[in-house]
């Protein structure tokens, strides 16, 4: 089982490779099930594996660091011999609270928070230090994650709940928010002021106009337009007065 | 020169893949694709300055569910390509303004792939129904294809962009350097407003509070 453990392990890797409207990462889930349903009497060729991959394959959304634990689960729910609609009710469940799990765990927590630490890094230290600092911080979580939903889903299967409310969870999920606020809201300033060291006095006070301008138009006045649009259109605006200039 | 293009080429490729469809491990954040693609051509701290402001468009970006986002990784490949070798400032804006083209040439490129995957499993929702192994690696590696398809193009577009924009500069330099304060200014409004949303209204706001106060306290320190 320990090859094909990490045959499903890898291929969670690939959990999003053909995302589609219809079925979202639905092929995704099967493919990284498919080593982990081999052994289902009869084996490939039997009725068994035949109906754990069609349920594999339909409709499913997840996290994709999460979904190695519903990959796990719900391969470990066929190993049981659950009825194939106890298996797809499985699959539903796990949906939701995996997804925000995940959400909040990877990308409103662990994501921003290693991004505001490589980018003091970046500003104080070195460009390099910097990236290796993000990478080695949000991989060491990240990996460690996806090696732990996969063997936690395998090992549970369909009592798969108890693993989601466990202590570890929990306390990540409350330490994690206030680390990405705190160090976001840090890298702030410091980048600034890197990023503008060239700048005189009052250079400097116009970059932070603009900032607030930034900040009043996409937070209050039209939060739906986007940063990257306003980004655009701030450069576009930038681009004609620089041409009159 | 066409070395360094192809390395570029190369590492614009596998950004753009790391972004949804292989591993997620964040080469595509672009304080990395940055900071690598700026070594590449020879300017590491022009790579790593644009890769920092499309960092703080990126801190705006939630990846849940079927959101469509900018594909910034690819939009830092660009600018580290366009901004590498000017001096000062001047490099910055101009880059920053190609890297934000891109990234939205990236997004519709993601629209792109997705629905064409849509059409793929469509047409195969018989076998796929079947629970056909082979159909499924096939379809992934399908999905694989037009994605690693996705980032060539939009790779090959922002290099061609940046050596254009090298060639026939579009502004004079107090442009650029008008530019490069409206886009670093609209970046930390961009970060901000990131963060803010990040933290919610409740106590995560306080603690983002926090951390503005004392990197602020860590500027005058030091």
């Amino acid at each position: 089982m320990n090859s094909r453990f990490a045959s499903a392990l890898l291929r969670t890797l690939l959990f999003q490779a053909s995302w589609s409207y219809d079925r979202m990462v639905g092929v995704g889930m099967a493919h990284a099930s498919e080593p982990l349903l081999r052994d289902l009497p009869g084996g490939r060729e039997g009725t068994r594996y035949r109906e754990a991959m069609h349920r594999a394959t339909q409709f499913f959304n997840t996290h994709p660091y999460m979904g190695g634990m519903a990959v796990g689960a719900v391969a470990r729910a066929e190993h049981q011999g659950l009825p194939g609609d106890q298996v797809r009710r499985l699959r539903h469940a796990l949906i939701g609270p995996l997804g925000s799990v995940g959400d909040k765990l990877m990308w409103a927590g662990v994501l921003p928070a290693a991004v505001g630490v490589g980018l003091v890094v970046m500003a104080t230290v070195s460009p390099l230090a910097g990236v290796v600092t993000f990478l080695v911080a949000y991989n060491v979580v990240h990996l460690t994650i996806r090696w732990w939903a996969l063997r936690a889903g395998w090992r549970s299967g369909p009592a798969i709940a108890q693993e989601l409310t466990a202590g570890t969870i929990q306390r990540g999920l409350r330490v994690v928010g206030p680390l990405a606020a705190a160090a976001v809201g840090f890298a702030l300033p410091v980048v600034a002021d890197w990023l503008a060291e060239d700048f005189q006095a009052r250079t400097r006070l116009s970059i932070g106009v603009v900032a607030a301008l930034a900040i009043v138009f996409s937070r209050w006045i039209v939060p739906t337009f986007g940063t990257l649009r306003f980004g655009l259109a701030a450069a576009a605006l930038a681009l004609v007065v620089g041409w009159l200039r | 020169m066409i070395e360094t293009l192809a390395w570029l080429f190369l590492w614009g490729t596998v950004v753009g893949l790391d972004l949804v469809s292989v591993g997620q491990v964040m080469i595509a954040r672009p304080l990395v694709a940055g900071t690598v693609a700026g070594a590449i051509a020879g300017d590491p701290i022009s790579g790593a300055t644009v890769g920092a402001v499309l960092e703080l468009f990126a801190l705006d970006v939630l990846p849940v569910g079927a959101v469509r986002y900018p594909d910034y990784g690819l939009g830092a490949v660009a600018a580290a390509a366009t901004a590498a070798g000017a001096p000062g400032a001047l490099g910055t804006g101009v880059g920053v303004c190609v890297g934000l083209a891109v990234a939205y040439l990236g997004e519709l490129g993601i629209r792109a792939v997705r629905g064409l995957n849509t059409a793929d499993v469509r047409y195969r929702r018989a076998a796929l129904d079947a629970g056909d192994a082979a159909v499924v690696r096939g379809t992934q590696l399908r999905g694989l294809m037009r994605d690693t398809l996705r980032s060539a193009v939009v790779t090959a577009l922002g290099l061609a962009i940046a050596a254009l924009v090298y060639r026939w500069p579009p502004v004079t330099v107090r442009g650029a350097v008008l530019i490069t304060i409206v886009l670093i200014g609209a970046a930390l409004g961009a970060g901000a407003t990131g963060g803010m949303r990040l933290s919610g209204r409740g106590v995560h706001l306080r603690w983002f509070a926090a951390g503005v106060l004392a990197g602020v306290a860590w500027v005058f320190v030091t």
